[in-house]
This record gives structure tokens, C-alpha cells and sequence, in this order.
């Protein structure tokens, strides 16, 4: 008996073209990094600079020098993502189909946060430590920024997808529009909002650490000093401390999650 | 009318949050000596700096500076993760619990978890002297966070993969690379795929930094513009950044959609 085997479709365009494409811009991307392996060699045998004072850390000098600047680090996130996060809000609300009826608004505040996201954090904090002087203040208002972006992405997509019937039904017994949005459009989103600032907020915190090497405060700021030096037995313990702090944060915000979604 | 009453945990859990949150930014407002007042000069101020950068410096110069900037900052990000891409894939299948040992598995994620804690950056200048000023550096930053953020997502794919197919490539006869083979990788493929490239849209933000500490990219000519007091130039490199990232992540969304859904298929 011969069974009829449908044909395999032919390869289709997108692949056709876009594996060569990949392929042929990924070797010439490797070019023009300059990736060589006689320097890579070469240079590999410098590595005892590195690596010798790395696994010779300092602790007390670390501890004594840096706990102070890994605080302002922490105030800095916390901060930052609380402001960030609380002014994204209404601006998602007002970036989002389902609850913003004005085409040209929409557009708008849609194209302003996408606008935001495209620029880094660091370029934000050198951009602020130059507006407002370099210091802390400068990296809480660039975290402000990078914040806000993307909650203000994740969330109005979020409300891009919400159920309309509630809406609708506030709408349907005499609520104006903005009543309506903060009545029956708001609790909706409120579990999502809780998660995305968790998120945030751990992102704010990695951020924050690479935030000094520009001038925008925290830890980087002796990271930066004690990397033109090149004493990275000071540095080993720093970002060992770092890491600690991290790992803590993210488990708290681990366990917040799961209490409270 | 008889309403419902609310939940007493749920109450205690609102004001919980509430005082945390309060708490949280006086502390760290305080500690940093930041003030309202500070705060609402601030945007008046970046207003200044943005006005200082316009008109742009257009000089073919700066162009001839900029763009190749520009440029080395794309291929370090899609160089990254190329890496990242290349490295992830089988390290997912050993971090996914439904088809490694759940001893493997877990020391995996573990593994992974622990390179996805360095940021590029910091990784970028513990390279720096051993590689040297330059892209390469950057490269290999942006690849290995990228291993360690691509794994994890990788491998999550994985398991949530239907295991119908394999059970049925099982009881035809076949091994456990043929399972693998044909019974996970096209299941997950489209879904890693847009991933990779979802984070080559990331690294190219990463890439576009790490000049800063020298590891290559238009950091370090944003960095430079900004202490000689170049404004023009400044606001040059900026825009150029801005749009090259604009193009990059308006195709990249493209094909990641157009992957996701897949094709039609007449039959």
C-alpha cells in the first residue's frame, strides 16, 4: 500500500534570505571586532595582572571603603524605581488603546516612552551628571528615566490586553471616562504592576552599581578609581559584596512576589 | 445593602506596601540628600543641556568620527550574541529539568545564575587588560552575560515543551538524541530564536556603553563630547545612537513577530 506523504513546503522567504544575511553579517562582525587568535595569545599570557590580585582580594579594605557606597547604591535603586515606577503609571494609562480613546495622544505618549527607552541608562547618567553635577542625584534621575520606560512598556501593554466589561459597565451606569479607568481599569492591573515594580526594581539595583564609573554615584565610583589603578585585589571584594547584596535583593524580591501574586 | 466586606490580610498587605514604600524613599532621600526643590530644577536643567546641543554638529568630519563608532557598537552586539546564542543552546538542554538529570539541571541553572550577576560592564574591565582596549573586549562582556541570560530563558522554553511528540518518537523506536532532535528542538526553535533576538536589541543598548570604561563603541565618544564641553557634537552622536537603535529594534520586532507566527501554509 502506498501512502500519500504531503510535500514539505518550500523554505520560505524570511528563511531563504535571512540565514545567509545572518550568517554572512555574523562573520563579518567577528572582522570587525578584530577577533585574532595570535594577540588573543599573546595577550592572554598578561593575564597574571588580572588574575593574580584577583584571587588575593582585600576584604577588610574593601569593607571599611565600600559598605558606605553600596548603601548610597541601594538608596539610589529604591528611590529611583519607586519614583520611576509611580510616574510610569498614569503615563501607561494614557499609552494604551483600551484606555485612551484620542488617536493622536496615544501616539504621543506611545512614541515619548519609546522615545525614553532608546537612549541607555549610563547615556542618561552622564547626560545628567552633566545637567545637575555629578553625584547621586544625577544617577537617581537617570534610573528615573530607564525605570519608567520600561514599566511604562511592559504595563500599557499589560492594559492594551485588559477585560473591557468592567469598563464598560462603570462607563454604563454614569462614571466619566477617568472614573471609569481608575475604578474598573486600574485594580485590574494593580497584581501586574506589583510584579513589573519587583522586576524593576532588581534590574534598578544591577543598574545602579555600573552607575559611579560616569560620576552618577554609588559603588561605581570606587570601582572606577581602583580600576585606573589597576588594584583589582580591591576590586575582587567589592564586587564580591555586590554580588551578595544582588542575590539577597532578588531573593526577597523572589519571595515578596510569590506572597503577595 | 449588605457589601462584603474586605479581606483583614488583604488590608494588613495594603498598608504593609504602602508604609515599605513611604519608608523606602525617605530613607533613601534623606541618606542622599536629595530635596523636592531639587528635584524640580532638574528638568529645567536637563532643558538647558538639551538646547546647548542644537544645532547639531552636521560636519562630515564628526560624521566620519561618529558613524564608524556607531557601526563597531552593532557588530559588538551582534557579535555578543552570537556568542551568547551559540553557547546558550546546548547549556539550555542541560539546565532544563524535563530532559537532563534533576542533579545536572540544577547545578546548571546555578552556573547560569551566577554569570547572569555580572554586569556587562564589570566583566568588560576585568577583560580589559588581558584583551585590551578595543571591541573584542566588549564582545566577549556582552557574550558571556548574554550565555548566562539566553540559557536561563532557553532553558525555561524547554520546559514548558509538550511531551507528546517525544513520547511518541520514544515508542517509534528512537533514541535520546533523535528525541531531542526532533521531538524538542522544533518545538522550542522559533521561541529562541526570537529571544536571541530580543536580546540583541538589549546588547546593542549594552554595547552602546560600554565605551566608557574603553571596551570599544560610542561610549566613550558620548563620554568624551560630554567633558570637553562639545555640545553639538554631543547631541550628534546621541541622535545618530538613538536612530540606529530605532531601525535595529523596528526590524528586529518585525521578524520576531513574523517568526512567532509563523507562515501560512497551503495544503
Amino acid at each position: 500500500m502506498k501512502i500519500k506523504v504531503p510535500k514539505k513546503p518550500l523554505p520560505s522567504l524570511l528563511s531563504l534570505v535571512g540565514y545567509p544575511v545572518a550568517i554572512l553579517f555574523s562573520v563579518f562582525s567577528f572582522f570587525q571586532i578584530g577577533f585574532n587568535l595570535e594577540d588573543f595569545k599573546r595577550n592572554l599570557a598578561n593575564r597574571s595582572i588580572v588574575t593574580d590580585p584577583l584571587f588575593n582580594p582585600k576584604w577588610e579594605w574593601a569593607i571599611e571603603n565600600a559598605s558606605q557606597a553600596l548603601l548610597e547604591t541601594i538608596q539610589i535603586a529604591i528611590l529611583a524605581s519607586i519614583l520611576g515606577c509611580f510616574i510610569a503609571l498614569p503615563l501607561s494609562f494614557y499609552a494604551s488603546r483600551a484606555t485612551n480613546q484620542t488617536t493622536i495622544t496615544y501616539y504621543i505618549y506611545k512614541s515619548f516612552l519609546n522615545f525614553i527607552r532608546t537612549i541607555p541608562d549610563l547615556f542618561w547618567a552622564m547626560l545628567f551628571t552633566v545637567a545637575v553635577g555629578i553625584g547621586p542625584f544625577a544617577g537617581v534621575l537617570a534610573l528615573i528615566m530607564f525605570s519608567m520606560a520600561i514599566m511604562g512598556k511592559l504595563l500599557s501593554e499589560t492594559i492594551d490586553s485588559i477585560d473591557l466589561g468592567p469598563l464598560e459597565a462603570a462607563k454604563a451606569s454614569g462614571a466619566k471616562h477617568n472614573q471609569a479607568v481608575f475604578s474598573s481599569a486600574l485594580p485590574q492591573i494593580l497584581p501586574n504592576f506589583t510584579a513589573y515594580f519587583l522586576y524593576i526594581f532588581e534590574l534598578c539595583i544591577r543598574a545602579s552599581v555600573i552607575l559611579g564609573l560616569v560620576g552618577a554615584g554609588g559603588v561605581g565610583r570606587i570601582i572606577e578609581t581602583q580600576r585606573i589603578f589597576l588594584r583589582f585585589d580591591r576590586i575582587t571584594p567589592i564586587i564580591v559584596l555586590i554580588l551578595i547584596a544582588v542575590i539577597a535583593i532578588e531573593q526577597f524580591s523572589v519571595w515578596l512576589r510569590r506572597k503577595i501574586l | 445593602m449588605n457589601i462584603p466586606k474586605q479581606p483583614f490580610n488583604q488590608k494588613i498587605l495594603r498598608y504593609t506596601i504602602t508604609f515599605l514604600i513611604v519608608i523606602g524613599s525617605i530613607w533613601s532621600a534623606s541618606g542622599l540628600e536629595i530635596t523636592t526643590e531639587r528635584f524640580l530644577t532638574a528638568p529645567s536643567k536637563l532643558w538647558i543641556l538639551i538646547s546647548a546641543m542644537f544645532p547639531l554638529d552636521l560636519s562630515e568630519e564628526a560624521f566620519s568620527r561618529i558613524v564608524p563608532k556607531v557601526g563597531e557598537s552593532l557588530f559588538i552586539a551582534w557579535a555578543g550574541t552570537v556568542i551568547g546564542a551559540i553557547f546558550s543552546f546546548p547549556v539550555s538542554f542541560l539546565a532544563a529539568n524535563n530532559v537532563a538529570l534533576n542533579m545536572v539541571s540544577r547545578v546548571t541553572k546555578q552556573i547560569l545564575n551566577i554569570i547572569r550577576a555580572f554586569p556587562e560592564l564589570i566583566l568588560a574591565f576585568v577583560f580589559l587588560p588581558i584583551t585590551g582596549l578595543g571591541p573584542l573586549t566588549g564582545t566577549l562582556a556582552v557574550g558571556i552575560h548574554s550565555i548566562g541570560t539566553l540559557g536561563k530563558l532557553s532553558s525555561e522554553v524547554i520546559e514548558g515543551i509538550d511531551e507528546g511528540p517525544l513520547e511518541s518518537i520514544k515508542s517509534s523506536g528512537g533514541s535520546k538524541i533523535n528525541e531531542l532532535l526532533f521531538g524538542v528542538v522544533p518545538q522550542v526553535m522559533p521561541t529562541i530564536t526570537s529571544y536571541w533576538l530580543y536580546r540583541f536589541e538589549i546588547n546593542l543598548r549594552a554595547s552602546a556603553v560600554l565605551g566608557v570604561v574603553g571596551a570599544g563603541g560610542v561610549g566613550a565618544e558620548l563620554i568624551n563630547q560630554l567633558r570637553f564641553r562639545d555640545f553639538p557634537r554631543a547631541g550628534t552622536v546621541l541622535v545618530v545612537t538613538i536612530l540606529m537603535v530605532l531601525i535595529v529594534d523596528t526590524i528586529s520586532a518585525a521578524i520576531r513577530k513574523r517568526i512567532i507566527k509563523g507562515r501560512e501554509v497551503k495544503v
